[in-house]
This record gives C-alpha cells, structure tokens and sequence, in this order.
C-alpha cells in the first residue's frame, strides 16, 4: 500500500518538471564562405540589364576620412552596450540574408495559404490585393502564388546582390573591424569589401517584394527587414554608410522590377489569372465539345477552379510558345477503357494503402496551411545550400535558379490543367476517398510532379553528387499523390518528366549566367 | 468461467444499438477485494457544427461528422481500496459529406489505479476521498495527421486525478473529480508544420498539458444509477485553427460538456450490469459539439468463490 502511495506522490511531483518545449527552428550556422566570389558583378542579370546604368552607388568616403571615422565611433558606441537581445538579433542575422529570407519567406506563406471560406449564401469573394485587409485576407498563397512569390523574392535578391558584388569590388571599402582593430567582429569575418553592405540590399530588396506579395505582414517585414540592418551594424561587419547604400541600392533593384506601369512584376499577367465566370464556363463547355468529362470542383459549395490563366503567366526561363510547346500529351479518354484501369489502381490505393504510404502522403502532402510543394523544395534546398559555404550572393543564385524552375512549373502544369481540363479520381468515383486535402483544379497533371521534376533537375545541376537523393524525394513526392488517391497514375509520370524538362530550361540559363 | 464470458461478451458487442460515455476512473466506486468487473461499451458520438477556434461554424465538406467507439473496460479490486482499471477503444471515424477518407482503428490504452484515501462517516453520510493516477498510449500508429478523421492525438499522457465523493445515506451522492494531465509530445510523418503564428521545421509537436474536472450528482437506490454531470475540458496551450484551415493535432482543444448516466445492475443474473450515458458538448473551441450516447454490459466475476458462484448466474 505504501509503495502505491509512493508512486503516486512520486508521479505528481514529477509532472511539472518533465520539459517539452521544442525548437523551432532550422539549425543554421553562421555564414562563413569558402570563395567570396568577387566575379560575381560581372554574372548575368536576369530582371535587370545592367548593374552600372540602372542602379547607380555613390562613391564612398575614404576609410581615413572624418565622416567615416565618426561611423566608426558610432559602431563602438552601439558596441560597447549590446543587450542580450542585440545580440541574439545578430546571432540569428549571422546565418546570412538570403537562407533567413527565404525561411522568413516560407513561414509567410503558410500563414497565408489559407482559401477563402464561403459565404453564408455560398458563394466565395477573391483576396483582394487592394483591400488586403479585408475578409478573405490578401493574399491566399496557394502553389501557384506561392511558386510566383519565391521566385520574384529571390530573383530580387540575386540580381540586387551582383549589383552589390559590381560595386563592392569597384570600391572594395573593407568591412569596419577590418579598419579598425578596436572594433569587435561578433560574426566570422571575411574579406568581402563592406560598400555597399550586402546585408542592408537584402533588407531592402527583400521587404520591398514582400510587402506586395503579403501586404497585410508590412510590420512584421519591416522589423525584420531593420534588425537585419542593425545586426550588420552591431556586429562590426558595416558601417551606416555601407548599410544606407545598400539599402538604397535593395530597394532601387526592387523598384524595377516593381515599378508601377512597367516592372515585370505587374506585367507578367497574374493580374488576371483568377480569370471570370464566362472564362471558367467557357473551360467547362470546350471540353464537354471535345467529348470529354469536365472537371468540377468537388467542394461544397463549388468553388471556382484556382488561378485558370496562371498557365499564361510569364515564365522566366521559357517563352509562351515553349510552355505550349512543352505541354505534356492528353491524358487517356475519361472513357476510356485505359482509364477505368488507371482508375481501378487509384481506388485500390484509397482502399488499401499501407501505413508507410500514408506517411508518405504526408510528408509531401503541402496543403492548405503551409509552405506548398515550391517551400518543401526551398526547405530542402536550404539545407545544402547552408551546408555550402558559398557566397552569399552564390547562395542567392541557387535559390534563384530553383525558384525560377519552380515558378515555371507552375505555369507549365497549370496551362497543362486547365487545357486538357480532365476531372480527379473522387469525381469519376465518387467512392474514392482521399487521405489529404482535394485540391480545387484539375487533375491532369499533378502539380506536386510537376514542381518535384523541375525542383530536381535544379538542385540536381547545383549538387551533382546527391542527384540520386533528389531525384528519389522528387519520385517519392510524385507517387504520395497516387497513394494518397488524388490523382492517377499517368498524372504523376507525366508531370514528373514535365518538371524535368521545363528545369532543363533553367539550367540552360544556369550554364550560361558566368557563375560555373 | 471462460466458456460463460463468451456468450456476455458477445452480447455486449451486439448490443451497439444502446450507447453512451465510458468514466470509471472519475466516479467514487470502487470494486471489492477480487473482484474483477469487464465488459464493452459501445459509444456513438456526431457532430455537425464545430469551433474553429472560437468561431462556431458548420462546414459542408464534412456534412455530419460521426464516430463509432467500441471500449473494452476491465477493473479489478486488489483489495477494497485499490482498484486497476483499464481501457482500450476501438474507433471508427468519418463524415457524409466532402471526399476526406475515414480512419479507424485501435486507438490508446489506458491503464489506471485508483485508491481510496479516505472514507470517513459523517452521521449517517459518508465522505470518501480517492487518487488516481492512470497512464494512456497508443496501441497501434494511427495517424495524427488527418483530424478531424484521426481516431486520436498520438500522444502518452499521465493523469492525476482526485475525487472526493459525498454520499447520504438515502443514496444521494455528489462527485467532484478535477485531475492533471501531462502529455507527452508527438511526432508528425512530415518534418515541417505551421501552427499558433510559427512555423517549426521537425516533426515532433509540442503537445501542451490538460487540466480537467467533472462534477456529478446522482442517485444510487436498488441497483439503479442515475446522475446528472458536467465535464470541462481545457488545454493548457496550443493554437487555434485558422479561419478555414484544418485542424491540428497540438490545437487548444477546450470543451464543455454535460450528460446523464443511468446504471442498471440487473437483479437477474446479478453479476450483471447495464450502463448508458448520453452527453453533448455546450461550448467549446477547436473540437465538435458533439452528442455522443453510450451504452455497455459490465460483467462483475468475484475470484475468491468457488467457480459454481458464476455458473449459477
């Protein structure tokens, strides 16, 4: 009895101690690069033309000048009464700007990858980029917005840190603890000339895209996009010179490519991709001509299919006419004898599907509330890029590259889609039950096989030695959507030989910016 | 003895048409020495209105959400003032509506002592005061990944509980049961999730704690249980779903829930007993407001007889 009592007493006492708090957060170290790469002002651009003509740096104040030496009191200054959380914001800056932004990036999108719920009366009101305050909330980052929204970011920031790496190697001011020994260096030094600061471009570039792409997250950029700032600063790596010219030059590159009327950016026709109730109509009655089932949104209350004429959004690396040119194949007739069968081993997979592949379909599962397929792949890249020691600006570069694939997937899959406008395997079979969300457009090809092929291809060129651990994720990511019943089989293998083509376009450029 | 079980349990099973809510670690019973009190209860429970977070709403792509809930119960009386308990359910999940899959399967086991601490005579009224402490833990390696389909929440919990029980000596009693439980984290099959404002990248999820109480009022006269009671729910932590999102596994799951219990012990034969409950959740957040009946056969065998004791019945 005793020993009952014990236990029992024993167990309550226990209770509060045991900790379960768990990290959040990536482990990163910090940035410390092998090759700095001061070729790099002279790699191709991709938005911009020309580093010299359309961004212009000021010359900076020589090192032994009195402006100068007054910043590098002021660095001392801040240096010499650093709170803990100074410092933490530096520890967290250290990793560097770009793997940060992008796991800022993808923690925005989540937040924001939520559809709009219907209204009372059933029907559903599109985020409005005007109002982005208003219910729904602007934006709703699905794949496509998604795939966009990374691809702009880190296409900013690369063409922004060569025009940073064109001037810091034309000026080569050396970083503040390089000129004066006083002054503490709280992160691994390098040689990289500090002029203009690498980090306050990125702040600048960065929080100017993502204030458009996530309006409603303004304060939280801009917090951010300061403590970076602040953490060149404290850590004795620039001086307020180096960041106000790089925070200029950030936002200047920015400004292309968003300027108003002109910038890529509001031209590259997203603006109309939601499309209009005549045009997803005239999708529905164009394949009911051509002998078909047309798709149908399977959700209660029908929702209108997502992003129709993103397929005709401009792709980075390949022209209109490739996207076309590249289109995969039909699918089998819905009548088909071919796909009955296809259907037959859809509906076997939604009855029988073992543990393990329901852990699979899991895993790549990407839906609503998170970072969509295009952030699995950034996750997975960040981890060898991190793993590196590239440059910062060769980091950008690898981001650049696999985002412009991704984005370009996403056009080509959903051109695929919305042409060929061919229904999911729960709408033939109404007895097919799916074991992750259904997505809302159609299913011909799979949009996770589109994005895995060409995520791939990229990270396969960058990292030649672990192809075979892309290319088994990218596999691997393709088939959880046949076992998880949301598409055939055909749409996996189609869009995973799609994918690797349309990332052939984005190596192509890789092979010819300069940078091998 | 064995060969009698079968046809009761049996019948136990069959009987899923009576429903209701199985609690035998929060009331202020207790199985006599070599005792040994088992049987299943068979628990119906529906919804078709949730709080996603605090925001109740109905949502067409699940329709009616239902839940079949098969419970194995077994007790047994070490001695007068201990009693082990354990539970293990069987549950099946699903909606009429939308094209999500259903899940079913074993769920957790559940495996408690209870122990009678105090019991003291007042007049003619008795106080009797109990601690409980219990562990759970999945059986199988359901998902937790596909609420609201997902049969549980995956995670090892250990509970403390106390009750302190009032009874008249007209059979009137009152119950007031508040209990503690720890919950241990979990892990997802992915390795990168976003809830309550950040996104983690691991698969373990912080699983916070629950705090809980029950209060019961009741009658006890002639073999016949009837009680009135109110459960409350709350997580110590978590996130809420967002508007129009799934809901997670760590989500602050509150509830608010009254019911009534009615057991029968049948005069005939008398190791027999018949329990039903129904319940339905008035308030609550990131969970369905659910209205669940639960009916069950319980089977007392007391060892120390000779086996002829349970032939006879």
């Amino acid at each position: 009895m005793r020993t009952n009592k014990i236990i029992i007493i024993a167990a309550l006492i226990a209770l509060p101690f045991a900790c379960k708090d768990i990290d959040s957060g990536e482990k990163l170290s910090p940035l410390q690069p092998v090759n700095q790469d001061a070729g790099a002002g002279s790699w191709s651009p991709i938005v911009l033309s020309n580093y010299n003509s359309q961004v212009t740096v000021a010359v900076p104040a020589a090192t032994n000048s009195q402006t100068y030496l007054d910043e590098l009191a002021s660095i001392k200054d801040a240096q010499s009464k650093l709170t803990s959380d100074q410092r933490n914001t530096i520890a967290y800056w250290s990793v560097g700007g770009v793997l940060r932004w992008n796991q800022i990036l993808r923690k925005l999108v989540a937040q924001f990858n939520l559809a709009p719920a219907p209204r009372d009366d059933g029907s559903y009101v599109f985020p409005d980029a005007e109002n982005p305050f208003a219910d729904p909330q602007f934006p709703f980052a699905n794949p496509p917005y998604a795939a966009r929204a990374y691809s702009y970011v880190s296409v900013a920031q690369f063409d922004a840190l060569k025009a940073a790496w064109f001037y810091k190697y034309q000026f080569n001011r050396p970083a503040p603890y390089n000129v004066d020994p006083t002054i503490k260096a709280l992160v691994p030094t390098s040689d990289l000339p500090a002029y203009p600061s690498e980090d306050a471009v990125l702040s600048g570039v960065t929080a100017e895209m993502l204030k458009l792409l996530f309006p409603t997250a303004v304060e939280e950029i801009t917090k951010l996009a300061a403590d970076q700032r602040n953490a060149a600063l404290w850590s004795g790596k620039a001086s307020p010179s180096d960041i106000a010219a790089g925070l200029a030059l950030g936002k200047a590159v920015a400004g292309i490519i968003t300027a108003p009327g002109t910038g890529r950016f509001r031209t590259d026709g997203m603006g109309n991709a939601i499309g209009t109730p005549q045009l997803w109509k005239s999708l529905e009655d164009n394949t009911v001509a051509k002998g078909e089932i047309p798709w149908k949104s399977l959700e209660s209350p029908a929702r209108p299919p997502m992003l129709p004429n993103f397929g005709k959004v401009r792709a980075w690396n390949m022209s209109a006419a490739q996207i076309v040119a590249e289109r995969p194949v039909a699918p089998p007739y819905t009548s088909s004898e071919e796909m009955q069968t296809q259907l037959r081993e859809v509906k076997s997979f939604a009855n029988n599907a073992s543990r393990e592949q329901l852990a699979i379909v899991h895993k790549w599962a990407d839906g609503g509330g998170t970072y969509t397929p295009p952030g699995h792949w950034n996750d997975i890249a960040a981890e060898y890029v991190a793993n590196a020691r590239w440059s910062e600006v060769r980091m950008a570069r690898a981001f650049a590259l696999l985002n412009m694939a991704l984005h370009d997937a996403a056009v080509g899959c959903w051109e695929t889609k919305y042409f060929y406008f061919n229904p999911r395997p729960s709408q033939l079979d109404p007895s097919i039950k799916v074991k992750t969300g259904l997505p809302n457009f159609p299913s011909y090809t799979s949009g996770h096989s589109t994005f895995s092929g060409a995520a791939a291809a990229v990270l396969s060129f960058l990292f030649p030695a672990n192809s075979q651990q892309f290319n088994d994720f990218a596999r691997e990511a393709s088939l959880s959507r046949l076992y998880g019943a949301l598409h055939y089989r055909v749409d996996c293998e189609m869009g995973l030989a799609h994918g690797t083509k349309i990332g052939s376009y984005t190596i192509g450029f890789a092979i010819a910016d300069g940078a091998n | 003895m064995q060969k009698q079980m079968k046809p009761l349990l049996l019948l136990a099973v069959m009987l899923c048409s009576v429903f209701a809510k199985g609690q035998t670690l929060d009331d202020g019973l207790m199985m006599p020495k070599k005792y040994f009190c088992t049987g299943f209860l068979y628990t119906y429970s529906q919804w078709d209105k949730y709080w996603e977070g605090t925001l109740k709403r109905d949502n067409q792509n699940i329709g009616t959400f239902s839940s079949h809930n098969i419970m194995y119960v077994g007790n047994y009386g070490i001695t007068d003032k201990l009693n082990v308990i354990a539970m293990a359910p069987y549950i099946s999940n699903q909606s009429n509506k939308g094209t999500l899959t259903g899940l079913q399967g074993v769920q957790d086991l559940t495996i408690g002592g209870k122990y009678r601490l105090v019991r003291k005579q007042i007049g003619e009224n008795r106080l009797s005061v109990f601690g409980v402490a219990t562990v759970s833990t999945p059986l199988s390696n359901y998902t937790i990944d596909l609420l609201p389909m997902s049969i549980g929440l995956g995670s090892t919990n250990l509970s403390a509980r106390g009750i302190i029980n009032f009874r008249l000596k007209q059979g009137w009693y009152v119950n007031f049961s508040p209990a503690y439980t720890y919950r241990g984290n979990v892990a997802l099959d992915r390795n990168h999730y976003f809830t309550d404002g950040v996104a983690y990248y691991t698969n373990q999820v912080r699983m916070f704690d629950q705090f809980s109480y029950n209060v019961n009022i009741g009658l006890i006269k002639q073999g016949l249980q009837t009680e009135l009671n109110f459960y409350q729910q709350n997580t110590l932590g978590g996130g809420d779903i967002r508007r129009q999102d799934m809901p997670f596994v760590s989500n602050r799951m509150n509830a608010s829930t009254i019911g009534l219990l009615v057991m029968y012990y049948l005069p005939a034969p008398k190791y027999l007993a018949f329990r039903f409950s129904t319940s339905y959740v008035i308030d609550g957040r990131n969970v369905g407001q659910s209205f669940s009946v639960m009916g069950g056969l319980l089977y007392t065998i007391h060892f120390t007889k000779p086996t002829s004791t349970v032939n006879e019945n």
